[in-house]
């Protein structure tokens, strides 16, 4: 289960596009908002936890390499070109290292890694069908637009290794300088627009053939919103409407210059940052008890 | 009432002599099956784009084409969106989408219809034509059967009445061409369905029409029940044949050129029982074919020794990467100078990756290829070669890097021009040029390399018969010249008439070998028409012609 990731057949994914989209936007906005040290702890954690559940093991390393690099980059700089803060923990030709500077650096960091996580698991969670389901709601011509750039990626690609084949057998393999290589590829190039424009000829047939520009066109999809999808929803906006009146209250954020000042830690603040873990593992919950559930199955047969 | 009708229709394009449709005049009745058949350019495609209204060619038209009660051309766009529906030749060009559901409601989609309706609609489809094990799947995973039979289904989800086709099998492979086929034959008599089809396959379409229509610049010049129209096309005897006879099925051809009277057999069992009958009346007996019960020699064929071959390969095994299974397994062969070999076989047996072995696009993990002479490889799609404006500098750019003045190289062009035939499209752009002449220029841009060896892809793939036999002459020039063709093909009849070796190819590796005149006899399933239906008392006749003679010659 950990080693490849759940992957898109998790049970979150099943849910309705609506309910997933409305999570990332909660997840991914409060955690734009929120620098103090509670808050940016859960997000990224919570983020590292979902995207390893998802994708497995192999994203770990990729995360661990970003995360180290953006953490000391954003401190290293910040402290450089920051020099505001009372606390001088050294100067460098006569410019003043703050800690204020440093912190500020690293809590901002930490909350640009958070964010970029949770669009690790939402490519997975969003796959193409669900971003085109949305959009089709937006306006239908968007959609479809979507779709046929997915359609025309794979197509063209498939066509390119035509022509590079086609062409590697009429020239045969013979090494080449750089410059032949170059003019090789852009004529490689040059025979893909123009089939490409030419089959898109037929193409444009085979849309009006089949009504394409009549008024009134819809955007077919094969998603239901069910009981447990209003369910979860309803759960998110209530979760959510505390972690943002928390927020509106200040529990969430805190003041770096001149000097750091982190609020004492009161009720509201633990109701808020208590709703926002568990809005946060509302999907990673849902997942392993799904796996659970999957495992359960496997041997009742 | 007819369904569609042309009145007196004459059609030219601007900037062009000849019209393109000469006064044409017929009428489609309510459910029928109309083939249409002809030489590439006989005006077939323009004839059929007279029947969707936004289809309808630009240029100069007279005449009248109605489609119930009104001109096509003033339809009103939802009803011609609906009830008439058009497939196209390439598979690939007609989807759109990235998914076979969201494909599937296209055209749903834009007639306006609510999610509840057209999934009700799309799943109707699916069931009916079998897409359901496929239905969420990504259209670039698709063979091209199955994306041509998803055009078909996403048109016939908006429930036509008529059902136009422009020869919607030239892409696909002969199983996948036959499956298309039926499924249109069943849509004509399960839903009433009046279907139109254009065809260079015939064989199987002429069992299932209920009249053919043939063409020839622009005029139609039958119009009758299959049975009669090889009468009509064979005239008095082998001078006074329309060309277009020798693009009909071969049992009609059989029978006519025998001297068959009346009206001619269609199906494989009709020719057999009519020659069945024509041998009891000459008194003539079944020859006694080897029973499946004797036991063969026993021995291993030893593939014959070639002195100096051309491409000599041994105990090849090749899998595309760690995991997956061989595609080659212990390939053995040896092709000779001067011959055109041909390798058939089903899909997915390793006969591309065997030419692109040879080419040296893969590398074999185990074994030994050798080519003598330098190699060039013709691509399944000609498109895959043409870089320039018009077919002279086409041809010119391949010399381009070449020692030589100008003059030679021109010279050079307009021998390999002369030697394609042609030398009438000089100025003309690639992609207009039909796909017979397509491939003659692609085949005339790899040769000014001077190869000695050639690998053919499919070479016949989408060529109507009369072209099929101009690269037959171009091919058999090729050989006499000493040059080596090797090709891979699904076309039996082709190869049987002009291979001069050919070989069966399956699970990666040569099963049987040898000249037409021994191999083919020597099959039951997989050999020609005309060697089915006569095998029985002429076993070694292959072509349609030897069947023809034969029987001919015994009445």
């Amino acid at each position: 289960m950990f080693k490849d990731g759940i992957g898109e057949s998790s049970e979150f994914s099943g849910f309705h596009p609506w309910v997933n989209l409305i999570y990332y936007i909660l997840a991914i906005g409060i955690t734009m908002f929120s620098l103090s040290p509670w808050f940016l702890a859960a997000t990224f954690v919570l983020s590292w936890t979902y995207s390893v559940l998802l994708k497995g093991r192999g994203t770990v390393k990729l995360n661990l390499i970003f995360s180290f690099w953006t953490l000391v980059l954003m401190a290293v700089i910040n402290v450089f070109f920051t020099h505001e803060g009372v606390t001088v923990l050294f100067y460098l030709n006569d410019n003043a290292i703050t800690m204020e500077a440093f912190i500020f650096g690293l809590s901002a960091a930490v909350m640009l890694v958070s964010v970029i996580i949770w669009f690790v698991s939402f490519n997975v969670v969003m796959s193409a069908d669900k971003l085109i389901f949305i959009f089709g709601r937006a306006a239908p011509v968007l959609g479809l637009t979507l779709s046929m750039i997915f359609r025309y990626v794979p197509l063209l690609k498939e066509r390119f290794a035509e022509i590079r084949m086609g062409q590697a057998c009429l020239t045969g393999n013979q090494k080449k300088s750089r410059i032949a290589r170059i003019r090789q590829f852009g004529k490689e190039l040059s025979i893909l627009v123009s089939w490409s424009l030419e089959s898109s000829i037929e193409s444009a047939d085979s849309m009006e053939a089949r009504g394409y520009g009549l008024r009134g066109r819809t955007s077919f999809h094969l998603y239901r919103f069910t009981k447990r999808d209003l369910l979860l929803l309803l759960v998110m906006c209530g979760l959510g409407a505390v972690v943002i009146t928390g927020a509106v209250m200040g529990k969430t954020t805190v003041w770096f210059y001149p000097e750091y000042v982190l609020r004492r830690f009161d009720l509201m603040t633990g109701l808020t940052l208590g709703a926002y873990v568990l809005l946060l593992a509302l999907p990673i919950l849902i997942d392993i008890s799904g796996e659970v559930r999957w495992k359960r199955s496997g041997l009742a047969m | 009432m007819e369904t569609i009708r042309f009145g007196n229709v004459t059609f030219s394009y601007p900037l062009s002599d000849s019209p393109a449709l000469d006064r044409v005049t017929f009428e489609v009745h309510p459910s029928e099956f109309i083939v249409v058949c002809g030489k590439s350019g006989c005006g077939k495609t323009t004839l059929l784009r007279h029947m969707k209204k936004n289809l309808i060619p630009y240029g100069r038209m007279e005449g009248s084409v109605t489609y119930g009660s009104t001109e096509v051309s003033a339809l009103d766009d939802r009803r011609n969106a609906s009830e008439i529906g058009f497939v196209q030749q390439n598979p690939d060009n007609q989807i759109v989408t990235d998914k076979v559901w969201h494909e599937l409601a296209f055209g749903l989609e834009s007639l306006g219809l609510d999610n509840r309706t057209i999934k009700r609609r799309v799943a109707e489809m699916a069931s009916y034509f079998g897409i359901q094990a496929w239905f969420r799947r990504d259209v670039s995973q698709l063979s091209g059967g199955q994306k041509q039979l998803l055009n078909l289904a996403s048109i016939m989800a908006m429930q036509p009445k008529l059902l136009v086709l422009d020869e919607p099998t030239s892409q696909l492979d002969p199983i996948a061409a036959s499956e298309f086929l039926q499924t249109i034959y069943k849509i004509n008599r399960d839903l009433g369905t009046t279907v139109i089809l254009s065809e260079h396959r015939l064989e199987e379409a002429f069992t299932m029409a209920d009249k053919v229509l043939v063409m020839d610049r622009g005029r139609i010049i039958a119009y009758d029940d299959p049975r009669r129209i090889g009468r009509l096309m064979s005239g008095n005897g082998d001078n006074s044949r329309h060309p277009m006879f020798y693009g009909l099925p071969s049992v009609t051809r059989i029978f006519y050129s025998a001297g068959g009277e009346g009206e001619s057999p269609l199906t494989i069992r009709e020719g057999r029982l009519w020659i069945d009958e024509e041998m009891r009346r000459t008194g003539k007996e079944p020859g006694k074919g080897i029973p499946l019960w004797q036991k063969g020699t026993g021995k291993e064929e030893k593939p014959r020794k070639i002195k100096d071959p051309a491409i000599h390969m041994e105990n090849i095994w090749y899998r595309y990467d760690r995991n997956s299974q061989d595609v080659l397994r212990g390939l053995t062969m040896d092709v000779e100078k001067g011959q055109l070999f041909c390798i058939l076989g089903g899909n997915g047996v390793g006969k591309s990756t065997t030419l692109k072995a040879i080419a040296g696009i893969v590398k074999p993990q185990r074994g030994k290829i050798e080519v003598n002479g330098r190699l060039a490889m013709l691509p399944q799609n000609p498109q895959a070669l043409f870089t320039e404006v018009c077919v002279e500098d086409e041809l010119l750019e391949v010399l381009h890097g070449e020692k030589g003045t100008d003059r030679e190289k021109v010279e050079k062009v307009v021998d390999m021009l002369r030697l394609m035939e042609i030398e009438h499209l000089r100025k003309a752009h690639p992609y207009d040029l039909s796909g017979g002449e397509q491939q003659r220029l692609a085949l005339g841009k790899v040769l000014l390399a001077d190869p000695e060896v050639i690998l053919l892809d499919e070479a016949t793939k989408g060529l109507d018969p009369f072209f099929k036999i101009t690269l037959a002459k171009v091919l058999k020039k090729l050989t006499d010249a000493g040059r080596t063709l090797f090709m891979v093909s699904h076309d039996i009849e082709f190869c049987a008439e002009y291979g001069d070796c050919c070989a069966m190819f399956f699970d990666g590796g040569i099963v049987s070998a040898g000249p037409p005149k021994e191999f083919f006899p020597g099959n039951n399933f997989y050999t020609t028409t005309a060697n089915r239906m006569a095998r029985d008392y002429f076993p070694e006749a292959v072509t349609w012609e030897e069947v023809a003679k034969c029987v001919g010659d015994s009445i």
